[in-house]
């Protein structure tokens, strides 16, 4: 008898609301994220916007400490709110509240950011004039007094998920994973399997990542894959469009409340659905460009399919990767229609990065997020900024504005650099 | 001696492992080291890294991976930073030892887990950018000047070159592995959480194969230079071979390392069918957290890898500590060992050989054990010659002695006290 998973609460730090409720009435509306860039000075940069985060204040979310968790990175940051929000919202913040050492964490998570000025004011000076070559005893002696040894510790990876479980009093397995665009789906999948295997009852599962810097923006800008429509950049993000040009970055936070259904039923928690398939496969392709006609993703569609014992007409609505790349864009849908061969005409496929631009490590928790809160209020959100039909892509988008239907079961793709698949699937509660 | 209780779940193997590190790049080379006391740790020698406090390391002397990759994947490497290097030819290294190849393994039962970090930017791969835009120490980046003429001069494959995940999106087009893929993240704790998450898959039946791997390379300008103004590191420059010292009354401090590690890690079923021959076992894991270091909460994980395995203390032959030669963190970690084995279980802790490994000091300090345990010889701790006062352990030094009990458990854990152990079997025909 297999353990079932339940969310039992949700949290979000996102471009497009700090709720589940504000994100998703935004998605509704068709309300996008994406402006020029205020986090640095972006106006030479090849993309000049993106989709940021305003107006967050850690000290919302943090009564104690707020001196010490203010030298972590925002993706630390932003972990934290949507921490915090999630289990006051499943009724277990104290650490009074359960075992916690059934309690873990299990976080999709992004590299903190290099202290850029530092780092290019010492590479500048070990480095002569006209050279291309840095002298590393010259790079040393000048980067050492210039490091701020409390920020230096937050740059490590390890350091998000490490917070949340000294914070929360999460006591579990303390995991955290970084697949690129899969991470926090990956998380939340394997964050669930935790759960059927017994070594957790409950595991707050999502991810957190901020990229918003001056070099990850050029380490993407380099490798093409972001849009650059610097003259429209509300219109850039335009998953499915013929004439889309690359993604959106973004940056945010989220976690959901992944619990074993007796553990929450017991304590009479809410719940918001059922997580029912799980499904992770790799494209052993390349580094970025997804299999052309997504052998991997359809693996992992019909993986996920399988191990929520579903059949493909099951599935009401399918939340896509959906970047705006030419390359996953025109994958995905070849995918989807190979999976649920005549039937993927009849069922609404949408883009939340469509608004929300691209999170990354975040990016499958906050869609998560978005598809709850779909099926709990019957309305699907669309994929904005459609205008010019693409051949190649010719299912049901959801164009530009939100549907009501009811729907039961959702699935949801994240497709990550480094060709990691995942699909994960979310199910109406039904005892 | 307790006799394992049957298991339901399927048993998984150790089918052959991989190596690049400071103590040797073939099997052998690192058994020889282990066994004979060989250090790898020595004054950092690729740069010149006086200028910090603390410039020794365990260094990798002479690998070239264009030498030893396979031909086929050398146009590769322009897009694989030192890390990413690391984890892909361990990993094709221990493919090599198993005897395994593409098609070898059925593409969708064939997947990976491994351990690593951000890689940090090669200088050079900044040169030329910072000099359009910057004008010296605490001054201003000149951002109109970043953006229209630095960014153009930055390579562009930049990002691919440092990601986590490329060591194990590498393996899976070098050896076609089309099954999960995951990659995690937290420092010395990710080795030995990616194998308890190996473990798992192989459990749940979502693969047959796993390659397990970590790697990592702080041996760089910018790495070195950050560690060295948060991390414990010892300043003995002077005697590297002794600077690090696990438990050790005089520890100093700790020093960084490099290196790739990887092993096989099937089911005994499909290692069964394809006559692979089984140097270990892998029958536990637990991963959780100890907040504030203070020792219970490691015990505790301890004991519920010892739970997952179905065995007791009495069954351990030794524990393989991290040790890391910091005497707060030797204090908890030995604090926590002997909560659950007294001084009756030796402890063993590799570090002092090859310095912390960061991603992938999980998974070579775990497979020092399994070498061990298939040996049938437990080494010693080199640079323990005085236990810290009131040590509650017993730390195993000097000549290897024989392995008496079937089982040895791992301990990791990061600065934060995440914490993972696992426990590994000598395999028994």
């Amino acid at each position: 008898m297999r353990r079932r998973v339940v969310i039992t609460g949700m949290g979000v730090i996102t471009p497009l609301g700090h709720t589940p409720a504000e994100l998703y009435a935004s998605q509704l509306e068709g309300r996008t994220a994406v402006a020029p860039f205020t986090r640095f000075d972006a106006r030479t940069m090849p993309t000049s916007f993106a989709s940021e985060v305003k107006g967050f204040e850690l000290g919302r979310y943090l009564k104690h400490d707020l001196e010490r968790y203010s030298h972590c990175g925002v993706n630390t940051q932003f972990a934290i709110g949507s921490t915090r929000e999630a289990l006051a919202d499943a009724g277990l913040l104290g650490e009074h509240l359960g075992d916690r050492t059934r309690m873990g964490v299990y976080l999709g998570s992004g590299e903190g950011a290099e202290d850029f000025p530092a780092l290019m004011n010492s590479v500048g000076i070990a480095t002569e004039p006209g050279s291309s070559i840095a002298d590393p005893q010259k790079f040393c002696a000048a980067i050492r007094d210039v490091l701020d040894p409390l920020r230096e510790p937050e740059v490590e990876m390890h350091t998000t998920v490490g917070h949340l479980g000294t914070i929360f009093a999460l006591d579990g397995p303390n995991i955290a994973c970084q697949t690129a665009c899969a991470a926090s789906s990956q998380a939340i999948g394997e964050a669930m399997e935790l759960i059927r295997d017994g070594d957790a009852d409950v595991m707050a599962a999502g991810g957190a990542h901020s990229m918003l810097h001056p070099l990850g923006i050029a380490g993407f800008n380099r490798l093409t894959a972001l849009s650059q429509r610097n003259d429209s950049p509300q219109t850039a993000s335009r998953p499915f469009d013929l004439t889309r040009d690359g993604f959106v970055i973004g940056e945010g936070a989220g976690i959901v409340v992944l619990e074993e259904l007796e553990h929450a039923k017991k304590r009479g928690a809410t719940i918001y659905g059922e997580l029912t398939g799980y499904g992770s496969t790799a494209d052993a392709y390349r580094m970025t460009d997804p299999h052309p006609q997504g052998l991997g993703a359809i693996r992992c569609m019909a993986e996920a399919l399988k191990d929520a014992r579903m059949k493909p007409a099951d599935i009401g609505y399918i939340n896509a990767h959906g970047t705006s790349t030419q390359a996953n864009d025109s994958a995905e849908t070849a995918a989807i229609k190979a999976v649920f061969g005549p039937h993927a005409y009849n069922i609404p496929v949408s883009s939340s990065k469509s608004m929300l631009g691209h999170l990354i490590a975040a990016a499958g928790v906050a869609e998560l997020v978005i598809c709850v809160m779909a099926m709990r209020k019957g309305v699907l959100p669309p994929t904005i900024n459609y205008q010019t039909p693409d051949p190649e892509c010719d299912l049901d988008y959801i164009p530009n504005v939100a549907r009501e239907k009811r729907v039961d079961h959702i699935l949801s793709n994240s497709f990550g650099f480094g060709g990691q698949n995942i699909s994960l699937i979310l199910s109406r509660y039904r005892d | 001696m307790a006799e394992a209780p049957p298991s339901p779940r399927c048993r998984a193997v150790i089918a052959g492992y991989g190596f690049v590190t400071p103590i040797g790049s073939t099997p052998e080379a690192v058994w020889e080291s282990l066994r004979t006391g060989k250090t790898g740790i020595r004054k950092i020698q690729t740069f010149d890294a006086t200028p910090l406090p603390c410039h020794i390391g365990g260094e990798i002397p002479d690998f070239v991976a264009r030498n030893v990759i396979e031909k086929s994947y050398r146009k590769s490497l322009n897009a694989m930073a030192r890390p990413v290097q690391l984890g892909v030819v361990a990993s094709q290294f221990a493919m090599q030892n198993m005897g395994l190849v593409k098609g070898s393994i059925s593409p969708e039962r064939f997947g990976i887990e491994f351990a690593s970090v951000m890689g940090a930017t090669e200088l050079n791969d900044l040169a030329r950018m910072s000099k359009v835009c910057t004008s010296g120490s605490r001054q201003p980046v000149d951002m109109e000047a970043y953006g229209r003429d630095a960014v153009p001069e930055m390579p562009p494959m930049w990002m691919l070159k440092y990601l986590p995940n490329m060591p194990a999106c590498h393996v899976t087009i070098l050896y076609d592995a089309q099954g999960p893929s995951n990659t995690l993240i937290p420092n010395d704790a990710a080795g030995v959480e990616a194998v308890g998450e190996a473990l798992r898959i192989l459990r749940r039946g979502a693969a047959d194969f796993m390659l397990v791997g970590g790697s990592e390379s702080k041996i760089n300008p910018l790495s070195l230079s950050r560690f060295n103004s948060f991390f414990p590191v010892t300043h003995d420059n002077e005697h590297p071979t002794t600077a690090v010292r696990p438990f050790d009354r005089d520890a100093s401090g700790t020093c960084l390392g490099e290196g790739g590690a990887a092993f096989g890690l099937e089911t005994l079923e499909h290692a069964q069918k394809r006559g692979a021959k089984i140097v270990g076992e892998v029958v536990g894991y637990a991963s959780g957290m100890d907040r504030g270091h203070k020792g219970p909460g490691l015990a505790r994980i301890i004991r519920s890898a010892l739970a997952d395995a179905g065995i007791t203390p009495a069954d351990v032959d030794h524990v393989n500590a991290h040790g890391l030669g910091v005497k707060a963190y030797d204090a908890f970690e030995a604090r926590a060992i002997a909560e659950v084995f007294g001084k009756s279980v030796p402890v063993f802790a590799p570090l002092s050989r090859f310095g912390n490994m960061g991603g992938a000091s999980g998974i070579m300090e775990l497979l020092c054990s399994v070498l061990a345990l298939q040996h049938g010889e437990l080494p010693g701790t080199l640079n323990h010659d005085n236990p810290f006062p009131g040590c509650p352990i017993a730390v195993y030094t000097g000549a290897p002695r024989n392995v008496t009990k079937p089982y040895a458990v791992k301990t990791s854990y990061t600065d934060l006290a995440q914490c993972a152990a696992a426990v590994v079997k000598k395999w028994e025909a």
